[in-house]
């Protein structure tokens, strides 16, 4: 392929994730402005209206206490999809932090990386389990469980970083000049960091969201503070030789196509932010 | 000990054995790391240390009673103090009684974690080598309609909750076909020794498919890469020049190149297996250690849950080790970070 | 296209399974069972831990036994004799008992069994028990600190275990003088029981049974597959019946209620560890509103599926507990007055408020009990209305306990005994177990209990009994304190092999699935 070949089709690739990306933002925030809006009264009880296959009126069916899967699996979207949000936005904070302070000096980096090795040594579950018990089990144990155990992956990208940008020349330059260690970070190190923050924030959002619903699936949280995806599949498990499958599938897909929209809304921001990677 | 402390001393190692003894002190520490931040985060827990030791018995105890229990057991000592009695006491061996299951911790995790084990395993061989085989032929020929078809497999992989994965070939192959057996490990009714191989594996489908179809993502992508990087590659280049067809290329040259990264992505994918053991576990009502962690979690049960901690941090530390030292031995310019 | 494929592949098993059920009809009849219960007993088969606590340890001998009438028929004792100052137990024993590793069953063994399980806690009736001594190599005699009726109750519950095999590997390797023994069992799994040769008793017809602890769904699933014989379901799976079994719908007097705190939010801490006192709940007017706001009938057709009976004390048909404690339920209007008279009043989101406060109650349940959650969610859909927000919470066993003394809670009894209703309402109870959440405590009915306690007979306590229900003027049951919101009495469900014969069953208690073994000896296999 010649030159000016190449540079369409890299313009196009750039321009087919960016649509992807915008098609699928609008369908999530679509979906969940949706959900929001609909009858509070189809996520109650409804007696005589229990365990109803999919039909008219009844898009996903109902459950064995008449409550409306459509309106309660959007509604478990929208929680998990909130949960991710803060959780990447919490981690997303942390792993900054942790990089930062670990470009203090050698001892603090150990620390820092040691505190990363402790944490990916555990089992990604395990370790949630573990933050989820410490903290009573209950709803907020669920989100914090999330919430903490998703930067170091991202740290450790972060330190790599860092670790690129202090030993570029101009950062020595900078130092030399006698610019502290406040000034470097501000005015270079941050800017540096700031696409991979961007990016792995976005990378996070699917694992927080999958993670966040296996935690609720095995358990923990309360059922049924708030409908959410994890827990109708659990709800669901108990009655599928009762032959009510779309209590299990149709929750789960909902997820996999939000989960997907996400992955979409990454690659078209990655291909924003940086256009070399769209080549990718 | 470094390698530069060794050769002061006088001793010649090997490098690669350098590195090992190196990473296996490492994991040590990692070890005493993990059990302190997991005793920590136990001991935050809103629960009261007498009735999380002694579970449904605790109804009966009187306050003097539990006096002497927290007395004998150090609850009323400081957190470091109970840290050291404890590790002290898991050096031993002895990770105390697991309160849901009234029988020793290691006990109720050796039995827990065999039965993981027979899921684990082949899972992790089968999508091992379905991954590495779909890697090689998506590299094989970059930008074919295999290519992009498992690269858009491994991306909905990505995506996909394992659990409802394992419930939907729940719904289809045991519910609705009969065609896999419903739950558990072995057929009811029948003792161990009474239980056939056959009826084994019959039971083992389901789980084991879920678990290698989870598994798989990773690897292929991985290698698929390494296979494509390959072929494009000086030797490649040299072996159409000679008539070669891309297949022989793939399986001869390629497939050499890929088959150490490809095992590398395993050995350090095992953290993610065992996730993905817990939930399957709980789908098909397999008696395995991710759903004892996920009791232990759930009731309370302390001893249980610091034990599950430590074997499982064991288990992702060596997996992680022989990874290490793997790519290691594909690449020793690359001075990985101990 | 869906369901036709449906419908074709739902074929395959079905005729898989009539070809299964076509082979044994030719062969000799079956002498093995396979069920499927929810109740495993996860500490393990030892009645000094609580095993077999409804009655009928299954591996082991209990004193007396109730037959299907209910009424008390001999097992290991031949005599019990109560003396004249009601303080002490006089059993003699029959001599032809032995355990399964050969040892016969001596007054001894029963001794140790009621001093150990007195020291080791066991159940709040044993208290109770001064001493066991033993009078004679077959007679023995329990010496009470105080007079106590209830007593007798573990004559029927607790198991007789062997003063030599006795030790802390017990549980998991059971050695008992029951019809039968325990040949292995793998937790969570399932439990493998074969037929004790030298029980004493009539011979069982199986002489093999494997018990499934597989869960609710895993269970319905395996029954579905026509891989059981006997399972017990959940309402919401009552109605898929596979071919080859049969429903049985057995009444029982195993009830859901709802438990309030009664005292005040305060500093206090329950024995268990949490907070004591909830101020919405504690307020009486709430909780005889909530009381006659309930449809208990509508409750059993949507939450039981039609599977139960409303229930309004904790012993309803019981021959203690007192119908004049009943006040009429389903009356929103009456509720209402009630609610307003006591100060609360409508707030902007429909909640009701009083002194600042709303009245929101969080409700506790078992976590993973369909059944429950389904109570929970019914109520607190009814009682929304009325402007009451109850907050279903799924919790462990663990954080209930922790937490049942300041947060409602929904439980389940149901004994054959006054025992359980003198647990659930004296003060005596309080955090032993999950007797007395709610920390109920009302001098009148104490009274009354320590009348019924010290009562000659169970026949001559029961005017007490009902009294402590309601005795004109104070009670807890609904006219009176209204300490519980009695919901249903289920009905234990079950589906069985068409050929299993299960004989006449009793009016079931609480028991998790294990009181239909009661029976067991009567099981019959009537296919040729």
């Amino acid at each position: 392929m010649n030159a000016r070949a190449k540079i369409k089709a890299r313009v196009n690739a750039r321009g087919r994730l960016l649509l992807t990306g915008l098609t699928a933002a609008l369908l999530l925030g679509g979906a969940l402005l949706a959900g929001h809006g609909m009858d509070a009264a189809l996520l109650r009880p409804r007696f005589g209206l229990a365990a109803l296959p999919p039909g008219p009126g009844y898009p996903f069916g109902t459950d064995a206490l008449g409550r409306d899967l459509l309106a309660r699996s959007l509604r478990g979207l929208e929680t998990s999809l909130l949960v991710g949000l803060l959780a990447a936005t919490a981690s997303t904070l942390i792993a900054l932090l942790l990089a930062g302070l670990a470009m203090l000096g050698r001892a603090a980096d150990a620390i820092v990386g040691l505190a990363v090795e402790t944490c990916i040594g555990l089992p990604h579950l395990v370790l949630m389990i573990l933050v989820a018990f410490a903290l009573g089990g209950g709803v907020g144990a669920v989100v914090a469980a999330v919430a903490l155990t998703h930067w170091p992956v991202l740290t450790r990208i972060l330190r790599a970083e860092f670790q690129a940008v202090l030993t570029a020349d101009y950062v020595i330059h900078a130092r030399r000049f006698g610019h502290g260690p406040w000034f470097i970070l501000r005015r270079h190190l941050l800017p540096h960091a700031l696409p991979q923050l961007a990016v792995g924030f976005v990378l996070m959002l699917p694992h927080a969201i999958l993670h966040e619903a296996a935690l609720t699936f095995v358990g923990f949280g309360i059922a049924p503070a708030r409908p959410s995806i994890g827990g109708l599949l659990a709800e669901a498990l108990g009655s599928l030789s009762a032959g009510w499958w779309w209590l299990g599938v149709l929750p789960g897909a909902l997820l996999l196509a939000a989960v997907l929209c996400l992955d979409g809304i990454a690659s078209g921001l990655r291909a924003w932010l940086s256009p070399r990677v769209a080549e990718a | 000990m470094s390698v530069s402390a060794a050769g002061a001393a006088g001793l010649r190692l090997p490098p690669l054995l350098a590195f090992l003894l190196r990473r296996l002190l490492r994991l040590a520490l990692l070890l005493v790391c993990v059990a302190a931040l997991a005793f920590a985060l136990a001991r935050a827990a809103p629960v009261d240390p007498v009735e999380a030791f002694l579970g449904p018995a605790a109804a009966q105890v009187g306050p003097e009673q539990r006096a002497a229990i927290a007395a004998r057991w150090g609850f009323d000592q400081p957190a470091p103090m109970q840290f050291l009695h404890w590790l002290g006491k898991a050096l031993r061996g002895d990770l105390g009684e697991s309160s849901i299951f009234a029988a020793p911790v290691a006990q109720v995790i050796g039995e827990r974690f065999a039965a993981s084990l027979a899921l684990m395993l082949p899972a992790w061989l089968l999508g091992g080598a379905l991954g590495f085989g779909l890697g090689l032929a998506a590299g094989a020929r970059e930008g074919g309609w295999l290519d992009r078809a498992i690269r858009l497999y491994a991306y909905l992989l990505a995506a996909l909750p394992g659990f409802w994965l394992a419930m939907l070939l729940l719904i289809v192959f045991a519910v609705w076909l009969g065609w896999a057996p419903v739950c558990c490990a072995v057929p009811p009714g029948l003792l161990p020794d009474q239980v056939s191989l056959g009826q084994r594996l019959a039971h083992l489908v389901l789980p084991v498919a879920t678990l290698s179809v989870l598994g798989v993502g990773p690897v292929a992508l991985h290698t698929r890469a390494k296979v494509a990087e390959a072929m494009r590659a000086d030797f490649a280049l040299y072996a159409f020049a000679q008539g070669a067809g891309r297949a022989e290329v793939a399986l001869r040259h390629a497939a050499r190149h890929a088959a150490l990264p490809a095992l590398t992505i395993l050995f350090a994918g095992m953290g993610e297996l065992f996730g993905g053991s817990v939930v399957a576990e709980q789908v098909f009502a397999w008696p395995g250690l991710g759903r004892a962690a996920i009791e232990a979690g759930l009731r309370a049960d302390v001893p249980l849950l610091l034990g599950i901690a430590l074997a499982t941090a064991l288990f992702v530390g060596c997996g992680n080790l022989i990874a290490d030292l793997l790519a290691q031995a594909v690449d020793p310019r690359q001075r990985r970070r101990a | 296209m869906l369901p036709t494929l449906r419908r074709l592949a739902a074929l395959g098993p079905a005729l898989l399974l009539a070809l299964s059920l076509a082979a044994p009809a030719l062969a000799a009849p079956r002498s093995e069972l396979v069920l499927a219960l929810p109740g495993e007993p996860e500490r393990g088969y030892d009645p000094i831990q609580g095993w077999g606590e409804y009655g009928h340890p299954l591996f082991q001998s209990t004193l007396l036994r109730r037959d299907a009438d209910l009424a008390t028929q001999p097992d290991l004792a031949r005599s019990w004799h109560l003396s004249e100052d009601r303080l002490s137990w006089d059993i003699t024993l029959r001599e032809d008992a032995r355990f399964s590793d050969g040892r016969p069953l001596t007054a001894e063994d029963v001794v140790f069994t009621f001093n150990t399980a007195a020291k080791a806690g066991g159940t709040v009736d044993l208290s109770a028990l001064r001493e066991a001594s033993a009078t004679g190599p077959h007679s023995l005699r329990l010496t009470l600190k105080a007079p106590r009726i209830t007593f007798a109750e573990s004559f029927f519950t607790l198991g007789i275990v062997p003063a030599a095999g006795y030790g802390p590997d017990y549980a998991r390797h059971p050695i008992g003088s029951g019809p039968y023994r325990l040949v292995q069992w793998a937790p969570g799994q399932q439990m493998i029981a074969e037929a004790n040769p030298d029980y004493y008793g009539p011979k069982p017809a199986f002489t093999r049974l494997t018990f499934l602890f597989t869960g609710e769904a895993a269970s319905h699933a395996a029954a579905m597959a026509g891989q059981l014989d006997l399972v017990a379901v959940p309402p919401s799976l009552a109605r898929r019946v596979p071919a080859g079994m049969r429903r049985v719908v057995v009444r029982s007097v195993d009830n859901r209620g709802i438990v309030f705190p009664m005292r005040p939010a305060g500093d206090a801490r329950s024995p268990t560890g949490g907070p004591v006192g909830n101020d919405v709940t504690a307020d009486p007017a709430i909780r005889r509103a909530i009381n006659i706001a309930l449809d208990r009938r509508a409750l059993v057709e949507a939450a039981l599926l039609g599977f139960g009976t409303p229930a309004y004390g904790p012993a309803d048909g019981l021959p203690w507990s007192n119908p004049e404690s009943r006040l009429p339920d389903a009356d929103p209007e009456g509720a209402t007055r009630l609610l307003e008279e006591a100060g609360w009043r409508p707030g902007p989101d429909g909640i009701r408020v009083k002194e600042g406060r709303a009245a929101r109650i969080p409700l506790l349940y078992f976590a993973g009990d369909s059944t429950r959650q389904a109570l929970a969610l019914t109520v607190a859909e009814m009682l929304r209305p009325l402007g009451i927000a109850i907050e279903p919470e799924g919790r462990s066993r663990e954080d209930t306990r922790r937490l049942m003394a300041s947060r409602a809670a929904l439980f389940g009894w149901g004994s054959h005994n006054p025992a359980e209703v003198y647990n659930l309402y004296s003060a005596a109870s309080t955090g032993h177990g999950f007797f007395n959440a709610g920390h109920y405590a009302n001098p009148a009915v104490e009274a009354h209990f320590a009348a019924a306690q010290s009562a000659a007979s169970l026949e001559a306590s029961l005017p007490e009994w009902r009294a402590a229900e309601w005795d004109g003027r104070t009670g807890y049951g609904m006219k009176g304190d209204a300490a519980w919101a009695w919901l249903v009495n289920l009905d234990h469900i079950y589906l069985a092999n068409r050929c299993l014969d299960l004989g006449r069953t009793q009016i079931e208690p609480h028991g998790h699935g294990w009181p239909i073994t009661a029976g067991i000896l009567g099981w019959r296999w009537t296919c040729p």
